[in-house]
């Protein structure tokens, strides 16, 4: 169903999302969005890492672009609020470009360390500048929802209703550039970047490329995250927001955008279990504050040690060693 | 005049704690072809256990070094339990080349949390062990203190120690022999599994250096989310960029240079610009200087 008519089952996924979002209560409506985002922001990561070959730790700072993007040009052209979206992707698209300029340069750990300073250092660089407005950061409200949508429809319905379009049309077009030209460029580029330039694949200019696409889709789930909070500051996009965004890539699997949800599904279930476990054992707050990173990071490292593929290369790996036999 | 040689031993100073790191992150790029993120969480637990030392004997000159000591074991303990396993199980692959460095940003998180289980979220605070007042040339007061004089001592003791195994011993012939090429120091007789257990060691012991000197010439305080290790950590990366990733005199020299830089940039410029100029001049370094000031063109390999 998905191989032969992938529009239809995004229209039919699309359509039980709608029906889900108005049987559950609020929190989860909320969650939901939130999962939409991270869904963006891992694809965006899978796309870079897993399908050209290179590596950042700070995707964190290309969806600060975004946000940063989305709210300057609502609070200072009052841009209608599907615009704010587009100038996020562009931005943050521009960042990335520039950014991939010098990637294509590097090879992995400097790269790999080049954007992890990036992340460690983008409050301070944030806060260079008064327009950004420094630690309170800016403002970001994209309205109420429309009125003919009825008047129990909620603000964070409306967000999820978004992100969740937002997250559709992404993987869905993510989808078919990965089948494109360019993305069977970057797949041979991956695979080996000098057979691939024999092949007459230009090698810098895909990796560019790859980082610019990248980068735009994060600007939009940094856009789509500021929406969420209704604020964008240097304290919405921390290095642990980098650290969980590569975390999510890699336990959906980074060679594959198949196993996109499972990621951004842990990201936001892990800090749910902690709550769970923290208020049935009447645990103290040292927990509270410690399990999510512990959780987030022990998947983390059994996860490259044992399924470094991830869970659904791993399980398709399995499948087709058995059907050969 | 004053401000001059002040920026100038400002620039040392702090130039001296990025060394260690860069050393540490070096050592373990030639034993074993992975930039260790986790460095900086090493750091921070020695850093910790550098504090439990002194509150129970109330000492810091026995601190500092058993902190060193323990460091340089829970290092070899990664490398031996999480590093070795990961290079066994993924030679080939697409992702071959990201794993190593994503198993040690989540070592870093893992560390970073189970400190927080362990001695909480809050600040702690070590006393340091000796004046920060700086000493007076005349009427001025110079911004070198006796606790600048034993960063710098110790920083010195370090480089003459390391480079002395280096470049006189057996040891120092294995580790040389074993980065330079493992097959081939294999078949000399070397024990390359071994020999990368030790590399790893020493860097854990430079590091755990580096997170008490550093702590002990700062405020004092140190909580798990610290920033100032994350700064740590990237200026240590980028010093041993700069330095060429291969070399330790390099790392030396690449530390020395970023923190004169950032000196400059601090005392004439504006402080707030610090990490901004050190990004820059990573990128520039990268761009037009991929080897370092010190390697060889052949040297960058990844």
């Amino acid at each position: 169903m998905l191989k032969k008519h992938p529009l239809f089952t995004f229209i039919v996924f699309g359509a039980v999302l709608f029906l889900l979002s108005n049987r559950v209560d609020e929190l989860r409506v909320f969650q939901g969005a939130t999962v939409a985002i991270y869904v963006i922001a891992i694809a965006s990561i899978i796309l870079l890492t897993g399908y050209s070959g290179q590596v950042s730790l700070g995707h964190g700072a290309l969806l600060a672009i975004g946000g940063y993007a989305a709210a300057l040009s609502r609070n200072e052209w009052g841009a209608p609020v599907w615009l704010t979206f587009c100038i996020a992707v562009l931005a943050a698209a521009l960042g990335g470009y520039l950014l991939g300029l010098a990637a294509a340069r590097l090879s992995g750990p400097y790269l790999a360390g080049t954007t992890l300073a990036l992340a460690i250092g983008l409050p301070s660089i944030a806060n260079q500048f008064t327009v950004l407005g420094g630690e309170q950061g800016l403002l970001f409200d994209i309205g109420v929802p429309p009125t003919f949508l009825g008047e129990d429809f909620t603000q964070y319905k409306w967000f999820f209703w978004i992100a969740s379009l937002a997250a559709l049309i992404a993987i869905y077009w993510l989808r078919n550039v990965m089948n494109s030209r360019y993305g069977r460029s970057w797949k041979a580029v991956r695979g080996n970047d000098v057979a691939a330039e024999l092949a007459g694949i230009n090698v810098g200019r895909n990796k560019v490329l790859a980082f610019t696409v990248s980068a735009g889709l994060a600007g939009l789930a940094g856009a789509l995250l500021a929406m969420t909070i209704s604020t964008v500051s240097p304290g919405a996009f921390p290095l642990a927001l980098s650290f969980s965004l590569a975390t999510g890539a890699v336990l959906s699997g980074v060679t594959t955008l198949g196993g996109v949800m499972i990621g951004a599904v842990t990201l936001v279930a892990i800090p749910e279990i902690v709550d769970t476990v923290v208020s049935r054992f009447e645990s103290s707050e040292s927990v509270a504050n410690n399990l999510p990173g512990l959780l987030v990071s022990t998947l983390l490292i059994l996860t490259v040690l044992f399924v470094p593929n991830g869970p659904v290369e791993q399980m398709r790996a399995r499948h087709e060693k058995r059907a050969k036999r | 005049m004053i401000q001059f040689i002040n920026m100038l031993l400002i620039g040392i100073g702090a130039g001296s704690i990025y060394a260690l790191m860069a050393i540490a992150m070096v050592l373990v790029w030639r034993s074993t072809r992975v930039i260790n993120f986790a460095q900086a969480g090493m750091a921070l637990l020695s850093t910790y256990i550098g504090f439990e030392l002194v509150q129970k004997t109330g000492n810091f000159w026995i601190a500092l070094p058993l902190a060193m000591i323990l460091g340089a074991l829970f290092s070899a303990l990664v490398e031996i339990l999480l590093i070795r396993t990961l290079i066994k199980h993924s030679t080939s692959g697409p992702v071959a080349g990201i794993v190593p460095i994503i198993a040690t940003l989540g070592l870093l998180g893992f560390i970073r949390a189970s400190i927080g289980f362990i001695w909480g979220n809050q600040d702690i605070q070590i006393q340091p062990p000796l004046s920060k007042v700086g000493f007076k040339v005349g009427e001025e007061t110079i911004a070198l203190s006796p606790m600048n004089l034993l960063v710098l001592l110790t920083v010195v003791g370090m480089v003459v120690v390391l480079g002395f195994i280096f470049q006189k011993t057996n040891l120092g012939l294995s580790l040389r022999a074993s980065a330079y090429s493992p097959e081939i120091a294999q078949l000399a007789g070397i024990r390359v599994g071994a020999i990368r257990t030790i590399g790893w060691a020493i860097a854990g012991a430079a590091g755990a250096a580096a997170g008490l000197l550093q702590t002990v010439n700062g405020t004092g305080a140190v909580s798990p989310d610290s920033l100032e290790f994350s700064l740590l950590l990237t200026f240590g990366f980028i010093a041993a960029v700069i330095g060429g990733l291969e070399s330790l005199p390099g790392a030396v020299l690449g530390a020395v240079v970023l923190g004169l830089v950032l000196a400059v940039v601090q005392i004439y410029i504006s402080g707030t610009l610090v990490f901004m100029v050190a990004f820059a001049l990573l990128l520039l370094v990268l761009l037009v200087r991929p080897q370092g000031f010190i390697g060889s063109k052949a040297g960058r390999r990844a």
